[in-house]
């Protein structure tokens, strides 16, 4: 096959906010990784700063655990990965898995990136059902570019749809004259 | 004796005469009035008011003159000549041809602007008696200026006046008695304020708003242009959800006295309800700068990070604004409302239980419980609390529509209609309540009146894709499919983002076997899905070529 076509970057997802469609909820929950370097933690891959990452220090699959209190909405993740900044650091095979626990997991998602250059979107939705309900969701790093053994990820998002049917069960409306009324506040 | 005459011109009731001659009218206590010179004699003309006004604009209730130490002066000629400036306390009617050296009355810096009278009064005469009745009054009904324990005194001393006068002792004759009655008429005309503006208020506290609105507007002018009054009017429009009025009249409060804070928090709910970012970020700023320690600013700041939709950050706005005054009942409103955004609805249920321990009437407080137990499908105490808002706001049409609807979870449809139609009689500008019934008649299968009551709302509301999205919906139940999908098509282009969802399955229903007529799928390219949709099993080939547009940018 002819050399695959690099993954285009997708938008960024602070617009998506500001559509007010989704939700970013990944405060809601308890983020772990499987390895660090560290000062290049948790913290640097949740801190919306594409400058700062996370280095893995261990063997591959590298993981990112993250778990929610309740069982929760996830619509999609986003994902910041940049080739010309981290090489052979990018991750270039992705699987995300979903489920109750670290013994209930399910693969749902995999994916292959080629030479990302910003943000990726993974939209975890059911085939029926929509956006899926899940208490963790896992992502597993498992390969890099160039066979690069640890991996570096900037910044990772997740989103919930908004629910936001106040009264009755109807889609957002469009004009300001009907969200006008749509509420009280 | 002296006696105190003060304006009553502010209150339109009787003309004054700003004249120069009025130090004529004043006259010390016991003295001859050797000094004073007759007034003039064909009684002071009556002048406009127009020299009161043109530095009477702060409100009555500023009085700030009023806290200054009452100093008898000795009577002395050159005080009869030397104020020759504009607002000198005025005289009453000019019936009274020449009531001889009365004294400008203290509280006449109640009716004029409280800088002319302080100046007025280091020159002047100064009074001895004020009246007591207004001073008094003043103090119980409004409080706002302040009264001091000086007034206390002079009110004192006017009773001694007052009875000296009713014994008819010295040689008080007709003048005193006449000064007696600009009194009583003065504090009559403050009586006749006070109450228009109390009338007022308490029609807008009993929400009967549109009363409030006239009540507050017959005020004069120059009563009418403060901050206070204007403040209450832009409320009543508020509660009429008449949101650009009040947006008009709050911009108006803000020029008048851009040192207000109170009231603030409606004008920054008003501006989130026309979504008018600008207006609000700056808003924002001018009030967290000029003050950090009441609550309205933060309020103010919470309100526009939540239309920005950044609602962590406009949560720690309002708890920083409950912390700076935990007795804001408001701030814990607008809390309740962040955090049902963000889905913590217990403790939203918490922020608004504690705004209703503040203050059992802020029927926002109970709305927003009502509006949580709808989230929670517990539509029984949605109905209860809903109604409860509706018993202390009975003129919401929003609440009645919110009623409505919960009525029609509960399966009560027909109380659902009623409800609907009291709602849409208040308030026929509200498209949402027409919206609402015509959904109710469309899930009743009233199809033809639910077309009907669309096309109407179509008229009012032309941009609403969700107009379009329910009239398809009712062609599609009708059999009319080209109709449907037309309508469809036009909600999709009027909001290709948040209803897509729902307008896409709304659409592919289509291709599912219930429909009679076979429909090409190559005639609708345009309503391809993406390829999670399960029904794409259903479309031909051709359509799926095409929903390889990049996800990523799909759910933009």
């Amino acid at each position: 096959m002819a050399t695959p076509a690099k993954t285009p970057a997708g938008a960024d997802p602070k617009q998506l906010e500001r559509t007010g469609s989704v939700r970013e909820i990944g405060s809601q929950a308890v983020w772990s990784l499987s390895s660090c370097k560290p000062g290049f933690g948790v913290d640097q891959l949740r801190d919306d700063n594409l400058e700062t990452y996370w280095q893995s220090d261990g063997s591959q699959p590298h993981l990112v655990n993250i778990q929610f209190r309740r069982k929760t909405t996830v619509k999609m993740l986003c994902i910041y990965a940049d080739y010309k900044s981290d090489e052979s650091y990018t991750p270039s095979k992705i699987s995300v898995r979903v489920g109750n626990n670290f013994h209930n997991l399910q693969e749902i998602r995999q994916l292959e990136m080629v030479e990302p250059s910003g943000w990726i979107h993974i939209p975890l939705c059911d085939l029926v059902k929509g956006p899926i309900r899940t208490f963790m969701i896992q992502i597993a790093v498992l390969a890099n570019h160039q066979n690069g053994r640890d991996t570096h990820m900037r910044q990772i998002k997740v989103y919930t749809p908004v629910d936001d049917t106040s009264v009755g069960k109807f889609p957002r409306c469009t004009t300001v004259d009907f969200m006008m009324y749509w509420t009280m506040r | 004796m002296c006696l105190c005459v003060f304006a009553l011109n502010s209150f339109g009731i009787l003309p004054l005469e700003p004249s120069p001659g009025d130090p004529t009218y004043l006259q010390n206590y016991g003295h001859s009035g050797s000094g004073m010179e007759p007034p003039p004699a064909a009684g002071p003309p009556k002048k406009s008011v127009a020299r009161i006004n043109q530095v009477g604009t702060k409100s009555v209730f500023t009085q700030s003159g009023n806290s200054r130490e009452v100093i008898p002066m000795p009577f002395n000629p050159t005080q009869t000549t030397a104020p020759q400036t504009s607002t000198t306390p005025q005289v009453l009617s000019p019936t009274i041809a020449a009531p001889p050296n009365v004294q400008p009355r203290r509280s006449s810096r109640l009716f004029t602007s409280a800088s002319s009278t302080a100046k007025e009064n280091s020159k002047k005469l100064k009074m001895k008696f004020p009246t007591k009745i207004p001073n008094r009054k003043t103090k119980t009904k409004t409080g706002k200026g302040g009264m001091t324990p000086s007034n206390l005194n002079e009110s004192i001393e006017l009773l001694k006046l007052d009875s000296s006068i009713s014994e008819g002792k010295g040689s008080l004759g007709s003048s005193q008695l006449q000064a007696f009655t600009l009194q009583k008429a003065a504090a009559d005309g403050l009586m006749s304020l006070m109450r228009d503006i109390g009338r007022g208020y308490v029609a807008l506290c009993s929400y009967n708003c549109k009363e409030a609105i006239n009540i507050l507007s017959q005020l004069p002018t120059h009563h009418y242009n403060t901050g206070w009054v204007l403040n209450q009017i832009g409320r009543a429009h508020f509660e009429l959800a008449e949101y650009t009025q009040a947006e008009r009249i709050f911009s108006e409060v803000r020029r008048i006295e851009s040192y207000r804070v109170e009231g603030m928090e409606i004008y920054s709910t008003t501006l989130w309800h026309l979504q008018k970012d600008v207006a609000l970020s700056a808003l924002s700023k001018d009030l967290t700068d000029m003050d950090k320690n009441s609550p309205e600013p933060w309020c103010v700041a919470g309100n526009c990070f939540s239309l920005q939709r950044e609602h962590d950050i406009a949560i720690k706005f309002f708890t920083r604004a409950i912390q700076v005054d935990p007795g804001f009942a408001y701030a814990y409103t607008l809390l309740g409302h962040e955090l049902v955004l963000t889905e913590e609805l217990e403790k939203a249920l918490g922020c608004f239980r504690n705004a209703i321990r503040l203050n059992k009437r802020h029927y926002n407080a109970w709305y927003g419980l009502g509006m949580i137990y709808y989230k929670q499908e517990k539509f029984n105490l949605a109905e209860i609390h809903f109604k409860k808002a509706l018993s202390i706001n009975p003129q919401s049409s929003v609440l009645l529509c919110h009623i409505g609807v919960v009525q029609h979870a509960l399966k009560k449809s027909d109380h659902a209609l009623e409800t609907l139609n009291k709602a849409i009689g208040i308030d026929p500008k509200n498209p949402l309540c027409k919206f609402h019934r015509a959904s109710i008649l469309f899930a009743s299968e009233k199809y033809k009146a639910a077309l009907q009551e669309l096309e109407e709302l179509k008229q009012i509301v032309p941009k609403e894709s969700l107009v379009y999205f329910l009239i398809g919906k009712v062609y599609k139940k009708l059999g009319q499919t080209h109709l449907a999908l037309m309508n469809f098509s036009w909600a999709m282009d009027l909001d290709p983002k948040g209803a897509n969802n729902q307008i896409k399955e709304a659409i592919d229903k289509r291709y599912l076997p219930d429909d009679e007529e076979p429909v090409t799928p190559e005639d609708y390219p345009y309503y391809s899905t993406d390829m999670e949709e399960s029904q794409e099993s259903s479309m031909t080939d051709a359509d799926d070529t095409q929903l390889h547009t990049a996800e990523s940018d799909e759910v933009l």
